[in-house]
């Protein structure tokens, strides 16, 4: 006996719900990247080559903090965050550095002013219009995984998918930020933040759960970004000094090179001659003293 | 950058003004800074040297503050400025007493002769260190503030 067309239906549509169930319980990995090479280094063409000369920074240096725009079809930074967002993130770098001596303003430039693929080109548009020195491209590589849990399957009960936290929601994220001369496009520094969020969610929930966790890691790594582009500047600071790095060097407010002033760092200091005289003084005032 | 040296960033981390005096760019630097600190206080008695002591917790602050404007963004280290200070408050108040007063002539001159060839080289002569600049200004604010010190008999130590 043929099935009739009424049973067919059924069996397809019981499959195809049973499917689309079982479709919630499956491991998700959502990817948001934005490349630094994709943008300076655009696959098509060479690689300029920086100017031979090297770079010569004049403290105090002006310097612009920006996103680095995803490509085409790729993760866009402000396609994530809500338009406003993107400032209360750069500013975390602002407040750890607007302090410093050796910094005499930053700039916070909004990633839509970056070509996806712009090159140098572009940052030099960018950099001429706020009228910085040096700027500090931010790129992004966040990857939110969600995993089912043992007893996600009640999600097929529909009330488990209200009630139950059956998603492990797992985020994690890495900011890289790499400081280039505007002048020289000579690579100066960079500087890594990471961190992770954790979390359970019902499937219900799963979407606002992510979002949130999206916006605390990118939050978290940008203060851990801040925290070791300090900690960078003070290692770039010896090396130019010492003369490890001999494509920069970095001149101070009052004209002096860093590289030829030995870091510049002062000590108070007596010579040995001189201690040695010290300790000849206080031989002859002892003997007078007792004579 | 050290957390305890000296640097503009003093301003706001104010425990910088003492702990660059103690900290130095390596043992030789340290140990002809302790030498130096140490002879004003052995030639000085017993019962001043808490005094001292009190002088030059009370002076490391005020010298950091001098030394500022010329550190622009770098950093120092280093008890010679104390030392200077130690050398002109005792040595002064050893040259005004009768029975001490070649050895307080004797410290002033021996300080006057540091200062007088730092200045006129306009570094440390006898000093070639690596990675870091002698900073005569240093010693000769330090030595400003020990005359500085020493000259209100009420408020500085009798040395004996």
């Amino acid at each position: 006996m043929r099935p009739t067309f009424t049973f067919r239906f059924t069996l397809v549509t019981t499959v195809l719900s049973l499917l689309a169930c079982l479709g919630c319980n499956t491991p998700e990995t959502h990817v948001r990247r934005s490349s630094l090479m994709d943008y300076l280094y655009p696959k098509e063409k060479a690689a300029p080559t920086p100017s031979p000369a090297g770079a010569r920074l004049r403290l105090p240096l002006r310097l612009g903090v920006a996103f680095v725009p995803g490509g085409s079809g790729s993760w866009r930074v402000q396609s994530l965050l809500a338009p406003g967002q993107e400032k209360p993130l750069l500013d975390v770098v602002r407040q750890s550095f607007k302090d410093k001596p050796w910094v005499s303003e930053i700039k916070l430039i909004p990633s839509t002013y970056l070509r996806p693929g712009g090159g140098f080109e572009n940052m030099d548009q960018v950099a001429r219009m706020y009228g910085v020195d040096v700027m500090a491209l931010v790129s992004v590589d966040q990857i939110q995984y969600t995993d089912p849990k043992w007893y996600s399957f009640t999600y097929l009960s529909i009330v488990g998918a209200y009630v139950l936290p059956g998603d492990a929601n797992d985020t994690r994220t890495l900011i890289d930020a790499a400081v280039y001369d505007v002048t020289s496009h000579t690579f100066l520094l960079r500087a890594p933040g990471q961190s992770q969020v954790k979390g359970s969610s019902t499937w219900t929930h799963r979407e606002v759960q992510l979002r949130e966790h999206s916006q605390k890691g990118l939050e978290t790594a940008m203060a851990d970004l801040a925290k070791n582009l300090d900690a960078e500047v003070a290692t770039f600071k010896a090396e130019v000094a010492s003369g490890d790095r001999k494509d920069v060097d970095v001149v101070d407010r009052q004209g002096v090179s860093l590289r030829q002033g030995g870091g510049r760092n002062f000590g108070g200091a007596f010579s040995w001659l001189e201690s040695l005289a010290t300790l000849a003084l206080l031989g002859a005032a002892l003997k007078l003293r007792r004579s | 950058m050290n957390p305890l040296a000296l640097t503009p960033d003093a301003l706001h981390e104010p425990w910088r003004l003492w702990t660059s005096h103690g900290i130095h760019f390596g043992w030789e630097h340290g140990l002809a800074n302790v030498v130096a600190l140490a002879v004003p206080l052995l030639l000085a008695s017993r019962q001043d040297r808490r005094r001292l002591l009190l002088a030059l917790l009370a002076g490391a602050p005020v010298l950091s503050l001098l030394l500022l404007p010329s550190l622009g963004g770098a950093e120092y280290r280093g008890a010679s400025g104390l030392a200077c200070l130690l050398w002109a408050l005792v040595g002064l108040r050893l040259a005004v007493r009768g029975e001490s007063a070649p050895v307080g002539l004797l410290m002033l001159t021996g300080l006057g002769l540091k200062l007088g060839l730092e200045a006129s080289f306009g570094s440390c002569f006898l000093l070639r260190p690596d990675g870091w600049q002698p900073l005569p200004s240093a010693h000769a604010w330090g030595a400003l503030l020990g005359l500085a010190m020493a000259l209100p008999p009420r408020l500085f130590p009798r040395l004996a």
